[in-house]
C-alpha cells in the first residue's frame, strides 16, 4: 500500500509542524522555579498521582503536530493504492505494454470461466485505471507473438476488443512477447517503462533462447508478471497426444486402423481405466479403456472396416478434464483402393524377362488388370527423378546402382510422410553410394557381396513359421519350398550404431535376408539378394508373388495418407505437392487462398483453428488461376471447384504440460531487471480495491477529531 | 535588661537581636500580665566552687578576691535552685527557611516564626527562673548553649539565634544520639521543627528522650503553602535541603500532597500523646500568645502532679 499525491507540493507545508514544537519548547522555558521545602512529599505525591499535567502537554503537542500534519497531507490530495501493481501504475507518466498469454492453456478451466476470462478482467481493470497521461500497448503471448494494440492513450478500443476476446488454440511464446515489447518500448518517449506479462506461467511458453538480450543491457524496463494458475479448477490430467492412422491392405476387406497415442501429464499418479472413443464422420464408431503410467502415455489402435471410398475424419476423444482442448485430436484420411507402386529398374535390358523389374513387376499384378490391388509403374533410372513421388505408395529400387544427386533427400522426405521404399540389390548397386548417401534411410551398412560357386551348396532360407504380418501366411510345404530356393548371391549387412530395426527373414548361415525399419511415417524394407534371377531363384518360385506382394500391402499406406498433413495451430502449411494454390476451406465454411510464391510452393498460412481443412483446386472463369484473377477470393466455395485433398490442424500438445515457471526461475529470465511478480488473486484484489482512493475527506475528518480533541484538552487544563 | 554590652555586634544584627528581643519580651510580659507569678522566685543560693570565667558568666559572680591574690578570673557557682532545666532544640535545616512567593501570604516567615517561639520561650523560661539552653541542629548540632537560669542568658539565646543559618539537612536521630549525653538527666526538651526529613524514625529517637525521663514538647511548625500547596502553573521546585529539582504541576499533586501531610500530623497527634509528648501543631499563622498559653498551661498541670 502506498500514497501517491496529485498536489505534492503541499506537502512542504509539513515544515510547519516545527510550529507547535517551538510553541512547546518556548512554553517550558516560561518554567517558575521555586524553593520549596517538602520536595520529597511532592515525589512521593506525584508517584500516586493519577493526573498528568506535563504529559498533557505533550499530548498537545502531539495533537497539534498531528493536525499540521492531516492539513498538510489533506492539502496534497493524497490518493491511497494498493499493491505493486497500482502502484507502478500510478507513478509518474509511463508507457506500459501488456502482454497478454492467449495461448489454449489458458482456456483451462477456473470457478469464473477459463483462466483467459480472468486475465482479460484483470487487464480490463487496469486498463482503465490508467491515468490518462499514460500511454500503453497490447501483445498477444501466442506463438507467434503479435502487437493488437499499438501506443495509444485511449482504452476505449482495447477493452472492445478484451470483450470479445477468446483464448487461441495456439502455444504460448512469452519470450517472442517480451522482445516485441522491448521493441515497442524502445519506440517510447517516457523515461518509466513497464510491462506486464498476464500468464498462466506455462513452462512451455517460457524458451530462454526467445527472450531478448537486449532487455538486460536495458534495465528501465520493469516486467510485473502476474500468475493466473492459481485460478484453475482441478488437473489437466490426460492428452491426446498424437492420432496415426494406416489402412490394412493385407486382408481382404479394407480396415483402417487409428492408433491414438493418450499422454498422461499427472507427474505423480497413474490413470486406470481411462475412456477413449473413437468418431468417424460424426459418429461414434468405438469406445475402449486405456490404462496410462505416471506421467507417461499409452497407445491404443482402433479399426474398422472400410465401406466405400469417401474420405473419413473424425477425432479420438477423451474424457473432460481442467483442459477440454486438448481431449480431442481430429484425423483424416483418404482410403485409396489401389496401391500404386513404382518400380525403378536399375538395370534395364533389351530383354523384357532380362530387366530387373520384370519379376517385380509381374508379381505384382499378374495380369495387368486395371482391378489388381496395386498398380505398379515402371521407370527407368533417368525417368525416376521426374517423378512426383507423391503419386506413389511404394517405391521398389530394383538394381539400382545410385541416384541422381538431391533424389535421396526426396526419397527421404517420401519416407518420412509415409511412403514405403522397398530396395532389391543386385550386381550394380554401388555400396559405396548406399553406405554414405542413404545412411538416413538404410539402418545397415552394406558390407560384402557373398557368392558361392556353382559346384558349391548355396545359400538358403531359414523359413520358419513367423507372426510377421507378411510371413504369418507362408507354413508347411510353403515354407519348405522357401527352403530350397537356392541363393548364390547375396550381401552381408552390418547394422549402424544406435538404428533399429527388423530382420524378420534369414537365410540358413544367420545372415539377414530381409531388413525392415520404419523412418518417419514410413517403412524401409531392405532385401538383400537380387529381384531377378541374377541372384536367386526366387522370382521364379512360385512364393515370390505372394511375398513380393504382400511385402508391398503391408508397407504402403494410402496415396491420401503421403498427402495428408497434420498441422499445428498456427503453424504454416507448405503445399509442397501443389503446383497451383489451392482454395482452402476452413472448418467453419470461411474460404480462403494459399499464398502463391514465386519460386516455392505455395504456402497456406491461415491455420488458428483446430479442425478438417478441405483443399479444392478452381479455375476461373477466364481460365487463369485465382491468384492471377481480378476477382477477389470467393465468398463461398465455387460450384466448379475440385476437392483435391484435406488436412487437419490440431493443437500441439506441447502446450498441455502442467509444468509451471516458478517465480523464483524468473530472474532467470530477466537477469538484471526489476521483475515483481504477484499472483493474480492479488492483482484482482488490488484492482477491485481501486487505485485511487482519495484520502482527502478521510485526512480533514481526521483534522477536525484533532482540533476537536485539542481544544478539550486545552479546556480541561 | 540589655545590661550584658561587651558582645560587639553590627547594627543591624543589632536591631534584629533588638526587634526578636522586643517581640519576644513583649509576648510573654503580654501573657503574663495578670497572671500569678511564677512559683520560682529567686531562691537564696550556696556556693558550690569556681570555676573559670567564660563569656556569658555573670561578672557579678567573680570572685574578686581571688582575682586580687591570683591575677586570675574565677566564678562563683552556686547550687541552683531552679526546678527546671530547659533545652530549645531548634531545626536549622534548609527546609525551615521556606519563605512563601507570595509577599502577601499570611502569617509570618518560617523561620522567624521558629526565632520569636524560641525566643519567646527562652525568655518565658528564664522570667520563671527556669534554665534555658538553646541547640540548634540541621544533620549535625550547629551550636549548642547549655541551659542557664540568669536573666542574661537570654542574650546569648538570642545572639544564637540571630547568628544561625537555616541550611543543611534535617536528621533528628542522629543529633539527639549525639546530644543525649549533654542534655540534662531530667528536664524538658522542647523540639522545634518543620520534621520536613525522609527519616522514618523520629518517633523512635523522641520515645527514646522520653524514656531518658526527659519532657518533650515537640512544636511542629509549617508553613500554610506547605500544607495546602496552594501554586498554580507549571513549576519547578528546587529543594531548600538535598532534594533534586522536581517539575510539575502542583495541580496534578496537591490532593496527594495534601493528604500526606496531614497524615504526617495526624500521626504525630494520635501517637505522641502515648509517649507523653506534648504535640503541637502550629501553622505560621497561629498566634504565638496560643502557644505560650499552651506552654503555662502545660507547666501548671505539671506543677499540680
Amino acid at each position: 500500500m502506498n500514497f501517491s499525491f496529485t498536489s505534492p507540493w503541499y506537502l512542504l507545508g509539513l515544515l510547519g509542524l516545527a510550529l507547535p514544537i517551538l510553541i512547546h519548547l518556548l512554553t517550558r522555558r516560561q518554567q517558575t522555579r521555586l524553593k520549596f521545602s517538602a520536595v520529597y512529599l511532592l515525589q512521593q505525591a506525584q508517584k500516586r498521582s493519577v493526573r498528568k499535567s506535563r504529559p498533557n502537554k505533550l499530548l498537545l503537542l502531539l495533537l497539534r503536530c498531528l493536525a499540521i500534519g492531516f492539513l498538510c497531507l489533506a492539502l496534497a490530495n493524497p490518493i491511497l493504492s494498493s499493491g505493486e501493481l497500482q502502484n507502478t501504475l500510478m507513478s509518474r507518466p509511463s508507457a506500459h505494454v501488456f502482454i497478454l498469454d492467449d495461448s489454449y492453456s489458458m482456456s483451462a478451466s477456473s470457478d469464473q470461466g477459463t483462466l483467459f476470462h480472468h486475465a482479460t478482467q484483470t487487464l480490463n481493470e487496469l486498463i482503465e485505471k490508467i491515468p490518462g497521461n499514460h500511454s500503453f500497448s497490447l501483445v498477444l503471448a501466442s506463438n507467434p507473438a503479435r502487437m493488437i494494440q499499438d501506443w495509444t492513450e485511449d482504452p476505449g478500443k482495447t477493452l472492445k476488443w478484451l470483450k470479445a476476446a477468446r483464448p487461441s488454440h495456439r502455444t504460448t511464446s512469452i519470450g517472442k512477447a517480451v522482445t516485441a515489447a522491448v521493441d515497442l518500448l524502445n519506440t517510447a518517449p517516457q523515461e518509466n517503462k513497464q510491462i506486464f506479462i498476464l500468464t498462466d506461467m506455462d513452462q512451455n511458453g517460457w524458451n530462454r533462447d526467445e527472450f531478448p538480450a537486449a532487455l538486460t543491457e536495458d534495465s528501465r524496463i520493469q516486467i510485473n508478471v502476474i500468475d493466473f494458475s492459481g485460478f484453475q479448477k482441478g488437473l489437466n490430467r490426460a492428452l491426446v497426444k498424437k492420432v496415426k492412422l494406416g489402412q490394412e491392405f493385407l486382408t481382404n476387406r479394407r480396415i483402417i486402423r487409428v492408433q491414438a497415442t493418450i499422454a498422461n501429464v499427472l507427474p505423480d499418479r497413474a490413470i486406470k481405466q481411462l475412456p477413449i472413443t473413437l468418431f468417424v464422420n460424426g459418429k461414434r464408431q468405438s469406445e475402449s479403456t486405456i490404462d496410462l503410467p505416471a506421467k507417461g502415455e499409452a497407445t491404443h489402435e482402433f479399426s474398422f472396416p472400410l465401406l466405400n471410398n469417401d474420405p473419413v475424419s473424425g477425432y479420438v476423444e477423451i474424457p473432460e478434464d481442467a483442459m477440454t482442448v486438448d481431449n480431442r485430436r481430429l484425423f483424416v484420411y483418404q482410403p485409396d483402393h489401389k496401391i500404386k507402386a513404382l518400380v525403378v529398374d536399375g538395370d534395364p535390358r533389351g530383354v523384357a524377362h532380362q530387366h530387373d523389374s520384370f519379376y517385380v513387376e509381374k508379381a505384382l499384378n499378374p495380369f495387368s488388370s486395371p482391378m489388381a490391388d496395386i498398380e505398379p509403374t515402371v521407370s527407368t533410372l533417368s525417368e525416376f527423378s521426374e517423378r512426383d513421388l507423391n503419386q506413389y505408395s511404394v517405391i521398389i529400387l530394383c538394381n539400382v546402382r545410385d541416384l541422381a544427386i538431391g533424389l535421396e533427400q526426396e526419397l527421404e522426405k517420401f519416407v518420412l510422410r509415409g511412403g514405403a521404399l522397398f530396395i532389391g540389390l543386385g550386381d550394380q548397386v554401388d555400396p559405396k553410394y548406399y553406405n554414405e548417401k542413404l545412411g538416413m534411410l538404410l539402418p545397415v551398412v552394406l558390407k560384402s557381396i557373398n557368392q558361392v560357386r556353382i559346384e558349391d551348396k548355396p545359400f538358403h532360407l531359414l523359413a520358419r513359421p513367423s507372426s510377421h504380418p507378411v510371413l504369418r501366411v507362408f507354413t508347411g510345404n510353403m515354407l519348405k519350398e522357401m527352403e530350397r530356393i537356392p541363393f548364390r548371391t547375396l550381401y552381408s549387412v552390418e547394422p549402424r550404431r544406435d538404428r533399429d530395426f527388423k530382420e524378420p527373414m534369414r537365410f540358413s548361415n544367420q545372415f539377414p535376408a530381409v531388413i525392415e525399419s520404419e523412418f518417419g511415417e514410413g517403412k524401409v524394407i531392405l532385401y538383400v539378394s537380387s529381384l531377378d534371377r541374377d541372384w536367386n531363384r526366387f522370382p521364379i518360385h512360385p512364393t515370390f508373388l505372394p511375398w513380393i506382394q504382400r511385402w508391398v500391402k503391408y508397407s504402403a499406406q494410402s496415396l491420401e495418407n503421403i498427402s495428408r498433413y497434420d498441422v499445428a495451430v498456427g503453424a504454416p502449411l507448405v503445399l509442397e505437392e501443389m503446383e497451383r494454390p489451392p482454395l482452402v476451406v476452413a472448418p467453419g465454411g470461411k474460404v480462403s487462398i494459399a499464398r502463391k510464391n514465386p519460386k516455392s510452393p505455395p504456402v497456406f498460412e491461415d491455420t488458428h483453428r483446430p479442425g478438417v481443412y478441405e483443399l479444392y483446386q478452381w479455375m476461373n472463369l477466364s481460365g487463369s488461376d485465382v491468384e492471377d484473377s481480378p476477382s477477389p477470393t470467393p465468398k463461398q466455395l465455387p460450384g466448379d471447384a475440385k476437392r483435391v485433398g484435406s488436412f487437419t490442424v490440431n493443437i500441439d500438445p506441447a502446450e498441455s504440460s502442467p509444468g509451471k515457471v516458478s517465480e523464483k526461475e524468473l530472474s532467470q529470465y530477466f537477469p538484471g531487471t526489476q521483475v515483481s511478480y504477484s499472483p493474480a488473486e492479488q492483482a484482482l484484489n488490488a484492482a477491485s480495491v481501486g487505485a485511487g482512493v482519495p484520502l482527502t475527506t478521510l485526512l480533514f475528518l481526521m483534522l477536525a477529531v484533532m482540533m476537536f480533541w485539542e481544544g478539550w484538552v486545552v479546556r480541561k487544563e | 535588661m540589655a545590661e550584658n554590652t561587651q558582645f560587639s555586634y553590627a547594627p543591624e544584627t543589632l536591631s534584629e537581636i533588638s526587634s526578636l528581643s522586643i517581640r519576644a519580651i513583649q509576648l510573654v510580659e503580654g501573657l503574663l500580665s495578670g497572671h500569678h507569678r511564677s512559683p520560682h522566685k529567686g531562691s537564696s543560693v550556696e556556693f558550690a566552687e569556681y570555676k573559670d570565667y567564660s563569656p556569658g558568666d555573670d561578672i557579678r559572680h567573680i570572685d574578686w578576691k581571688v582575682v586580687g591574690k591570683t591575677d586570675k578570673y574565677h566564678v562563683k557557682q552556686f547550687e541552683q535552685s531552679t526546678n527546671l532545666k530547659c533545652t530549645l532544640l531548634l531545626d536549622a535545616s534548609g527546609s525551615m527557611a521556606y519563605r512563601s512567593p507570595d509577599s502577601k501570604s499570611p502569617g509570618m516567615d518560617k523561620r522567624d516564626y521558629a526565632r520569636t517561639l524560641v525566643a519567646a520561650m527562652g525568655y518565658l523560661l528564664l522570667k520563671q527562673f527556669d534554665a534555658v539552653g538553646l541547640t540548634l541542629f540541621n544533620d549535625e548540632v550547629v551550636s549548642h548553649l547549655p541551659p542557664r537560669s540568669k536573666p542574661s542568658h537570654f542574650q546569648n539565646i538570642l545572639h544564637g539565634l540571630q547568628d544561625m543559618e537555616f541550611k543543611g539537612i534535617t536528621r533528628v536521630e542522629e543529633v539527639v544520639g549525639n546530644l543525649i549525653e549533654r542534655l540534662p538527666g531530667r528536664g524538658m526538651l522542647i523540639l522545634v521543627s518543620d520534621l520536613l526529613t525522609r527519616e522514618d524514625d523520629i518517633f523512635k529517637t523522641l520515645k527514646m528522650l522520653n524514656s531518658r525521663g526527659l519532657e518533650v514538647i515537640l512544636f511542629h511548625i509549617l508553613h500554610p503553602d506547605e500544607v495546602t500547596l496552594p501554586f498554580e502553573g507549571d513549576l519547578v521546585f528546587e529543594s531548600l535541603e538535598d532534594d533534586p529539582d522536581l517539575g510539575l504541576d502542583p495541580f496534578d499533586v496537591r490532593q496527594q500532597y495534601q493528604k500526606a501531610i496531614q497524615e504526617q500530623i495526624e500521626f504525630y497527634k494520635k501517637n505522641c500523646p502515648t509517649l507523653g509528648i506534648d504535640y503541637l501543631f502550629l501553622e505560621t499563622t497561629t498566634p504565638l500568645e496560643q502557644v505560650l498559653r499552651y506552654y503555662l498551661l502545660r507547666r501548671k498541670s505539671l506543677r499540680k502532679i
